[in-house]
């Protein structure tokens, strides 16, 4: 097969000692620059872009490409550890993964999140040999009607997500899209709210706000909540430690989320826009619906955290999409790597696959042998992120603090943006206080904008009529996907419920029949536990089994 | 790269020394111009052509050993340039800040309360002109400007795109809107991705685009180039007509040029307006020029300042009347 011939071609040439090499600090660098908070991975990559323009292009698009990946992972590790996403991508991972690391799950939490980030990984990397054609047609079937309705997807999906007090999480949406407006309109040039600031033309950037709202918001709660008195009970975290590595309980529970978030999230990053941040959270919000356990999403439930992780990790392969075959990048972090090509003096667009098929190939290889040193490094460093988590409170949060404004500050060398990031903070700790939902917030703020940009340019383009969303369609199949996601939870409470209706009947007969006869059949009397966590698998058939052991 | 870097410091120290030794004759105001490290401002983030600019500038001064201290090269991006040039209106008087300019410069200005006019700041020149085209999806019913414009009359009103509002795209839209006698629904776009695959979708029909950024999908046949703005035709693509030719006249283009702080001192001036006419002798420029569609257009000093200013009051006469400022 020429894909699969090209992609073996494409690890060879990438797979020389200097480009392991390079590989290898990229991945690390990419974590360290992600950790930061405030420092997502299109921060990392435009930061460390100058550094490869001594390199020659594979190497250097070598390096990115395990920035980028680097960079992705690390957002992930603060979400779990500290609560604060580094970009609008992970703060799906905060649902859970901050739970889980409350009740000293932090080892298995990351390494979960990296097994699953490397599965999307390497199925992106496939999917991309295979199906790069296929989505590229689709991608460029996308205009501002189809980007409205992506973004809208998004947004809906954050108000089913929201649960608990919707009212509440639907004010805090809306104080996201208030913040959103600030800045200039691209409809008419217009300043909104700026105070005539030349900082704040640009708008309010999405950085601050999340670094204000979950890092800073938390400390001042836990610290108003006494955590810093409270003694912190010592979870060993330590590869050699049994509690580090992920039970069998989480392999098996973990398996069909990322899976599922894998290809949802490559589809998703493949069409322009926000790519991975709605893949997320449409992950997220899948894995509650088809789980048997929707209650335990947001207290800790572990394929809230692997499905969204897979997802945005596909989206990001996904992105490369457009990007390899258009020339279109997918989201912010792809765009500063068009701009490393041209200065290696490669021409983005379709061409390149043909004319450079060494260095697209080479980029998609890279992609590949990312995620395995990913995995590797992942496995040897995540002992030390993860004992950030046993430092007291009292010597954590000031650290926290510090590395707020650092972080926010280092990104655009704006003391505006601090001065933002930590009004937000006071903002975030009222918001937990009393209920809002910060990630509401953040998330709106990040498509807000989008959501706005694109429905006006659909209106110019149809003269104000709403008809062009039957008219195209691609518009009409996202109309179809919006009202399956809007049924989809509904449909599958009737169908459980319709399921152990039945099965109820079904076990009534059954007991009734087995005391006619006098006697159970000893088959009956296996322990419900076990084939509880064989049902957590993919699909959910075996649903049966646990109404059976109620 | 580095050692020569050092050697040619220690080279330069050196010198310094023995001029000193020479004679007294400066009267203690510390000799020769370039005498420290240059602080050198790209006012947008890596990646975009302003910053492809001046990273070409600073590798062709430093290769040909032009600038003998070090030039520290950072982005300072942010409020559409308004930040990075903002920084360099804080260096007033002083000698070794410099920034390149775009398009922003001009109309940043207009759009925003930046405290600071292009004309505030001591020129060095423009150094080449960016200009654009009209473009159209490879599989548009028009493959060719007069089809086009046959298509837009045809219909009255045809929906376009470009980058921003307050632009140069708009207004290139517009004026040919009107030379041609049609109307358009001008849709702002934020992202040069998005604006394409728009028009790759059919949601617009025309787009405004540099050749530099959009060459790839050209040469691949997704898109049809109609119109160059420039007031030749480009060498890569002799069968796309001027504004020129179909008597649109003086279609604005992006101002890529030179600036020091404001009130800089004469000697820092007339030292960077004589190495950037070295500069643009060299063949790395001319090729940088090639390579990116730009076409040379060199006003020096003074001149560079008057360009600006004409520019500026055009751009605000164009806006104002058609209604965007």
């Amino acid at each position: 097969m020429d894909t699969f011939d090209n992609l073996a071609n494409g690890i060879v040439a990438v797979a020389t000692p200097m480009n392991l090499l390079l590989l290898l600090a990229g991945v690390m660098l990419g974590m360290i620059v992600g950790v930061m908070p405030g420092l997502g991975p299109s921060a990392g990559l435009a930061i460390l872009l100058p550094l490869t323009f001594t390199l020659d292009p594979t190497g250097a698009v070598v390096m990115l490409a395990a920035v980028y990946y680097g960079a992705m992972y690390g957002g992930t590790i603060t979400s779990v550890l500290i609560n604060t996403p580094g970009e609008s991508a992970t703060v799906a991972s905060t649902f859970d993964g901050y739970p889980l690391a409350k009740q000293g799950r932090a080892g298995p939490a990351l390494v979960m999140a990296a097994i699953g980030s490397f599965v999307a990984g390497t199925i992106g990397a496939v999917l991309i040999s295979v199906a790069s054609p296929m989505t590229a047609s689709l991608a460029a079937t996308f205009g501002p009607p189809e980007l409205f309705l992506v973004v809208i997807l998004g947004l809906l999906t954050l108000i089913v997500i929201i649960g608990g007090n919707r009212l509440l999480g639907a004010l805090s949406a809306l104080i996201g899209f208030a913040i959103a407006t600030v800045g200039i309109d691209i409809g008419t040039g217009q300043q909104r709210y700026t105070f005539g600031s030349v900082e704040l033309i640009n708008g309010i950037d999405f950085i601050p706000v999340a670094i204000g709202l979950f890092g800073v918001g938390e400390i001042l709660h836990t610290l108003w909540r006494g955590g810093h008195l409270e003694k912190l009970a010592y979870f060993n975290v330590s590869a050699r430690s049994r509690d580090f590595w992920p039970t069998g309980h989480d392999l098996r529970e973990s398996a069909g989320p990322i899976t599922r978030g894998s290809f949802l999230g490559f589809f998703v990053g493949a069409t322009p826009g926000a790519g991975a941040t709605v893949a997320s959270l449409m992950s997220y919000n899948l894995e509650r619906s088809v789980s048997k356990t929707p209650e335990k999403f947001g207290k800790g439930a572990m394929p809230g955290l692997t499905g969204p992780e897979a997802a945005n990790n596909a989206a990001s392969s996904g992105a490369m999409v457009p990007l390899l075959t258009l020339g279109i990048p997918g989201s912010a972090s792809t765009a500063v790597l068009i701009g490393g090509f041209m200065m290696w003096g490669l021409q983005p667009g379709p061409l390149l696959m043909t004319q450079n098929p060494e260095f697209a190939w080479g980029l998609i290889a890279s992609m590949f042998l990312g995620n395995i040193m990913l995995l590797l490094v992942n496995v040897f460093c995540i002992p030390a992120f993860a004992s950030i988590a046993r430092v007291p409170f009292r010597v954590l949060g000031p650290a926290i603090i510090v590395i707020c404004v650092l972080g926010t500050f280092t990104v655009n060398g704006s003391i505006v943006e601090v001065a933002i990031m930590l009004g937000c903070g006071l903002l975030g700790f009222f918001m937990r206080r009393f209920g809002f939902s910060p990630a509401a917030l953040v998330i709106a703020l990040v498509l807000g904008p989008m959501a706005e940009e694109s429905l006006r340019q659909t209106m110019i383009i149809s003269g104000g009529s709403f008809g062009i969303f039957l008219d195209r369609g691609t518009s009409r199949a996202l109309l179809v996907l919006m009202v399956l996601l809007l049924v989809l939870p509904l449909v599958t409470v009737l169908i459980k419920r319709a399921a152990a209706r039945g099965i109820a009947r079904y076990g009534a007969m059954r007991r009734r029949r087995a005391r006619r006869s006098g006697g159970l059949p000893g088959g009956e009397h296996t322990p419900p536990a076990t084939t509880d966590t064989v049902a957590d698998s993919t699909d959910r058939e075996p649903e049966t089994e646990r109404v059976d052991s109620t | 790269m580095k050692h020569t870097r050092i050697a040619l410091a220690s080279a330069a120290a050196l010198m310094m020394t023995l001029s000193a030794c020479g004679g007294d004759s400066g009267g203690g105001s510390g000799g020769a111009y370039p005498s420290e490290d240059m602080d050198w401002t790209i006012a947008f983030g890596p990646g975009g052509g302003n910053d492809i600019m001046a990273r070409t500038m600073v590798d062709i001064l430093q290769r040909n050993d032009l600038y003998p201290e070090n030039i520290r090269v950072e982005n300072r991006d942010g409020g559409s340039g308004a930040t990075g040039w903002g920084y360099l209106l804080n260096q007033a008087g002083e000698g070794y800040g410099i920034s390149t300019t775009s398009g922003s410069f001009i109309t940043t200005p207009l759009q925003a309360d930046t405290g600071w006019e292009p004309t505030d700041f001591t020129p060095v020149g423009l150094l080449a002109a960016d200009n654009a085209l009209m473009i159209a999806a490879g599989d548009a019913e028009f493959q060719t400007y007069d089809e086009w414009v046959d298509y837009a009359t045809g219909k009255g009103s045809v929906v376009v795109g470009g980058i921003g509002t307050v632009n140069v795209d708009y207004i290139i839209q517009q004026m040919v809107a009107d030379a041609e006698g049609y109307e358009i629904e001008y849709v702002p776009y934020n992202d040069e991705g998005q604006m394409q695959t728009s028009l790759l979708s059919g949601a617009i029909d025309t787009m405004i685009s540099n050749p530099g950024s959009i060459m790839g999908q050209i040469e691949a046949g997704q898109v049809t180039p109609l119109l160059f703005t420039g007031p030749e035709r480009l060498e890569a693509l002799p069968d796309v007509p001027t504004g020129e030719e179909n008597g649109v006249s003086d279609l604005p283009s992006m101002p890529r040029g030179l600036i020091l702080p404001p009130d800089a001192p004469q000697e820092a001036q007339d030292w960077w307006v004589e190495t950037m006419q070295e500069v643009v002798e060299t063949e790395e420029w001319q090729a940088y020029l090639d390579e990116n569609f730009l076409l040379e257009d060199e006003r020096w000093g003074e001149d560079f300042t008057t360009y600006l200013d004409e520019t500026q009051t055009a751009f605000e006469e164009q806006l104002t009347e058609l209604g965007a400022l």
